[in-house]
Order: structure tokens, then C-alpha cells, then sequence
């Protein structure tokens, strides 16, 4: 098999998706440090987080506009729940589409009887789609890197936050992606799989924040991989990327290595 | 010519959870057969086809083609097949044209034969540039037979596949069988039409529920045969009796007979009856089996 077949038809499928989130990211991104280097915002979010309760301004702080300076704007726009919410629907869609859902439509039945290894087909999906994540985030820090240098805010303590932030939001969206295709590999339907999916993306994401307000269900923390991102905090040096890194790093390669073991194994249907 | 068979399946099972997909079946399928898997819906034909390709992973027993088994040699075997499924299904986003482009890259094979397959099977340019999901059915047929001939493959497998075709198409699918066979290739050919088996096939193997029930020559299978004949006379005649032939039921002038063996005798007989109409109508794959499969276990 040509190597590229497969990885252009994913792309060739996908490609309205993938273009869209790399312009949305970028022109967000762009928006955002715009805002915060043109508008005088400081006295507005003053005003709304002296509203806040203590344990919501930490959040707000914490998630959001770190002390609402250019540092903190450039970190938020790679946390904006619409940011994470795209990389979210492309890490859950496109292998739910491809195993699952090509299970469901008898195209895999097809494809196999080619002479293709099944390894090489999921390594394909998997390394596709981690490429794609990759031109989205490029996208989202060329939106970011053009606006700090147009309005004159470009420094190398700014890029190397963005950098880190920017790897670190790939290994989070690699992971959501890597245990989609570990539920892909598993069951038959598209849409189910998508759907659970993104229901324990969710949950992570909702209990993080649960946690982060409460204290007694702090514990939940360290087993939540949202903990493991935290831009404003790697913008500040509050976090460190290298443990986020293992951490996410170990995650994706227990997801790849059971769904690799368990995609030789199943019968296709 | 060599002598080790195409494809050896020795006690192959597979079992879904509780439910028998096949039960250890026995066959061999020789090279430069047109060798026939006929069996109802649901009796285990599909399974049988997937063990092959190695797509399913059997409960139990085993299976080679080309001498290799299965299990360890999928990549060589599969390079050497072609295969169309039985509800064929391509992208639907695709166009035909992409398709067959698509499938020549993963095979890795050249794509000159897809354009006398193409033109064989009438598939027109305008049906090429349409999305496979705005095809007819039959126009999708054809563009899986193109997919699994077009790499000139020495084993041909094939499910169920003259479904959604016409009867010229059907007849010209017959020809290519016959060249392919011709040119050297094996087809095990899967399908619950008895008379389309009878038209290409050298030997059948008939499964049903799971269970291989019979391996036949295509002759040893016509002599076995039962017809049904149903004969309407111009006027009731008593005692209608008929050579190798047994009255199943009459209601007023229309006889329902079953009919096995010789029809010469029969004609003769018939010619000195009064005769206003008579139909053989094709058996059901069904009515084969409980007719003539069952009778022999009887008798």
C-alpha cells in the first residue's frame, strides 16, 4: 500500500474541518491579545471579578486572564472553552469516523481485504489526525505570534510560554484522541463511540473545574487530564511542562499501544 | 496445475458468544475451480468467507489458501485475492473515479485492466464523476466487481454477487467468470441461487444453519434434484399418475407434483394428458433442502 493513501483520504475527508479550526484558533487568538492590547478591559474584568466570590476569582485568575495582562490574554486564548471544545470535536470525530464508524459501514470489511496490515492502517489514523491537531495549534499560534508583533508585544518569554502552551495543548488533544480510537477499536458504531467519547471529555473537563472550586473533591486532581494543562499557570512558570508532558506523554502511549493490541484481535463484522 | 488446493478448510468454527456462526466445516477448493457456497441467508456463508480473509478469527480449526494459513500469511494472501463483499459498500463521498483510484493505490497494482472492466460493465463516465452515495445500486454493484477483478487476482472471492445487477449484466458477470477461470484464477463463488450456481459452477458445497450438508459435483447435484411441476389440464382427469413423479396436491384442474430424476419419461407421459399449461417453477434454496436433503436422510 502506497503509505500516503490512507492519511490523504482522511485529510481529503476532513479537510473543510481541519481548515476551518486552524482560521478559527488563529483569528480568535488574534481577537483576543487585539482586545487586551487596544481596549482599556482592566477596569471591566476588575469590575465583574469584584463581583466574583474568593473561590471564583482564584478560577477566573486561574483558567482565564491572568491578572488580565498580555501574557495572561495570549495563555487564555489557547484555554477558551470554544478552543478546547474544537480540539475536543476533532480528536473525538475523526477516529470515531474512521474505525468505528467505517466498521458500520462495511468499508473496513473492504479495506482489509486489501493487502493492508491493520497496524499500519491505525498507526496512519493515528499519526493523521495527531498531524492535524498540530496545524490547528500552528494556526492558533501563527493568530498569536502575528498579533503580539503587530502590536508590538513580542518578546522570547512570551513565544517560549506559547510554545509550551501550544505542545502541551497537543498532547491533551493526542490524548482525547488516543482514547477514542482505544473506544473505536472496540465497538461498531460512529456515533456511539463519538458520543462517549466526548461524554468522558466532558467529564473531565466539568469535574476539573468542580474540583478546583471544592476542596473535598480535590482529590480527583491528579486522575483528571485537564490537571495536566494549565496554560496560565505555564505562562506564569507556576506549572511544570516537562511533568505535563510524561504524564499525558504515558497516557497517550497506554491508549495507542491497548488499542494497536485490541484492533489486531477483533473481528470485523 | 498443482496439486495442493486453493483453499483447505479443515474444522473451521466460529462461534459469536453463544450463538454458532459455522460449525466445523471440511472443504477444499481446487485451482481453476468455479466453486460454489450456496446456502440460505443467515446459514453461515458470509462467516465462512470473512474466516478466509482473515477479517474474523476462528473459534476453532483452521484454514490455508494457496498452501499458507491463514493466520500467518493474511498481508501474502490478501495480495493475491480479490474480493467482493457481500453488501458492497465503498466511500460515499467518493466518486467512482476517486474510488477506483483509491483502491488502486492500496492494492498497489496497475489499473489497466479497470478500464476494460469499466467499459465491460457499461459503467459510464457520468456515472464515474457521481458520488458513489448518489449511485444506483446497481451501478455500485459494478463498481465493486471492477474493484475485485481489476488486479487480475489468482483467487476470486465473491459474495453473493450478481445482487442489484440486471439480467444482461448478470450474464455478461457470468462471462467474465468463465474468462477469469479460463485465464488460470480459482472463484469460490458464495450465493443462495441455486440455478446462478448451477450456470457457472463446477462443484457446490451447500451450507446451512453453520453445517456443510453437502459437497457435490454440479452433476451429482442435477441428478439429486426435485422439481416441482404444476400442471393444469383442460378437463379433471382421474388417477393422474406420472413417471418419477409424486402428486402432492390437486385442486380441481391445477396438480402440484414433485418431480425427480429423468424429465424424458415425463414428457412422454404428459404428451398423452390433456394438457392447458405446465410451470417448473425454480425451487427455493429452502425447499431444496427440506425436499431433497432430507429425503436422503430418510431414505
Amino acid at each position: 500500500m502506497n503509505r500516503m493513501t490512507y492519511p490523504h483520504f482522511i485529510w481529503k475527508t476532513h479537510r473543510g474541518l481541519i481548515v476551518f479550526s486552524v482560521l478559527f484558533t488563529a483569528a480568535l487568538q488574534f481577537l483576543i491579545i487585539f482586545l487586551i492590547t487596544s481596549v482599556d478591559t482592566a477596569p471591566i474584568f476588575d469590575a465583574i471579578a469584584k463581583q466574583l466570590p474568593a473561590r471564583l476569582r482564584i478560577l477566573f485568575n486561574e483558567q482565564f486572564m491572568n491578572r488580565l495582562s498580555v501574557k495572561g490574554a495570549a495563555a487564555f486564548g489557547f484555554n477558551h472553552p470554544l478552543v478546547i471544545a474544537l480540539f475536543g470535536i476533532i480528536a473525538t470525530v475523526i477516529p470515531a469516523r474512521h474505525i468505528a464508524g467505517e466498521v458500520e459501514s462495511g468499508t473496513l470489511e473492504l479495506l482489509l481485504s486489501y493487502p493492508v496490515r491493520r497496524r499500519t492502517l491505525l498507526f496512519s489514523l493515528w499519526s493523521s489526525t495527531a498531524t492535524f491537531l498540530l496545524f490547528v495549534i500552528a494556526g492558533a499560534l501563527a493568530g498569536s505570534v502575528s498579533a503580539l508583533l503587530i502590536f508590538h508585544f513580542f518578546n522570547a518569554e512570551v513565544f517560549g510560554g506559547l510554545v509550551q502552551i501550544a505542545a502541551n495543548l497537543w498532547l491533551l488533544a493526542v490524548a482525547i484522541m488516543s482514547y477514542t480510537l482505544l473506544m473505536s477499536v472496540f465497538w461498531k458504531e460512529a456515533g456511539k463511540t463519538g458520543t462517549r467519547s466526548a461524554a468522558v471529555t466532558l467529564s473531565f473537563y466539568f469535574i476539573y473545574f468542580i474540583s478546583t472550586l471544592w476542596d473535598f473533591i480535590a482529590f480527583l486532581k491528579p486522575v483528571n487530564i485537564f490537571n495536566y494543562y494549565q496554560p496560565q499557570k505555564l505562562m506564569f512558570g507556576q506549572q511544570s511542562f516537562l511533568k505535563d508532558a510524561v504524564v499525558l506523554g504515558a497516557l497517550i502511549i497506554i491508549f495507542a499501544i491497548l488499542a494497536f493490541r485490541q484492533f489486531e484481535r477483533r473481528d470485523i463484522p | 496445475m498443482t496439486d495442493t488446493p486453493i483453499i483447505a478448510v479443515e474444522n473451521l468454527s466460529k462461534n459469536y458468544g453463544k450463538t454458532v456462526g459455522i460449525r466445523k466445516l471440511d472443504f477444499q477448493v481446487n485451482q481453476g475451480e468455479i466453486f460454489g457456497f450456496l446456502g440460505p441467508n443467515g446459514a453461515g456463508k458470509t462467516t465462512t468467507i470473512r474466516l478466509l480473509l482473515d477479517l474474523l478469527r476462528p473459534t476453532s480449526g483452521r484454514a490455508s489458501i494457496f498452501g499458507l494459513p491463514i493466520r500467518n500469511n493474511s498481508l501474502e494472501i490478501r495480495r493475491r485475492c480479490g474480493y467482493l463483499p457481500g453488501n458492497f459498500s465503498a466511500y460515499g463521498e467518493m466518486t467512482g473515479t476517486e474510488f477506483l483510484r483509491f483502491v488502486a493505490e492500496i492494492s498497489g497494482k496497475e489499473t489497466a485492466l479497470q478500464v476494460q472492466l469499466v467499459d465491460r460493465f457499461s459503467l459510464a463516465a457520468g456515472d464515474l464523476a457521481q458520488k458513489i452515495k448518489h449511485l444506483s445500486h446497481g451501478t455500485r454493484q459494478k463498481l465493486g466487481i471492477v474493484q475485485a477483478f481489476f488486479h487480475n487476482p489468482e483467487l476470486l472471492i465473491l459474495d453473493e454477487p450478481t445482487i442489484g445487477l440486471d439480467p444482461l449484466m448478470q450474464e455478461e458477470f457470468y462471462r467474465l467468470l468463465l474468462d477469469f477461470q479460463r485465464n488460470g484464477s480459482t472463484i469460490f463463488f458464495s450465493s443462495h441461487n441455486l440455478p446462478e450456481v448451477e450456470k457457472v459452477c463446477h462443484r457446490v458445497a451447500i451450507i446451512r444453519a453453520g453445517e456443510l450438508v453437502a459437497l457435490e459435483t454440479l452433476e451429482a447435484l442435477k441428478k439429486k434434484r426435485y422439481r416441482r411441476l404444476h400442471l393444469t389440464l383442460r378437463e379433471e382427469v382421474e388417477n393422474v399418475a406420472l413417471p418419477e413423479a409424486e402428486l402432492l396436491s390437486q385442486i380441481g384442474r391445477v396438480y402440484n407434483f414433485l418431480v425427480k430424476g429423468n424429465v424424458e419419461n415425463l414428457l412422454w407421459a404428459l404428451a398423452r394428458l390433456p394438457v392447458e399449461d405446465l410451470v417448473f417453477p425454480e425451487p427455493e434454496l429452502e425447499e431444496v433442502f427440506m425436499t431433497y436433503y432430507r429425503r436422503d436422510r430418510d431414505e
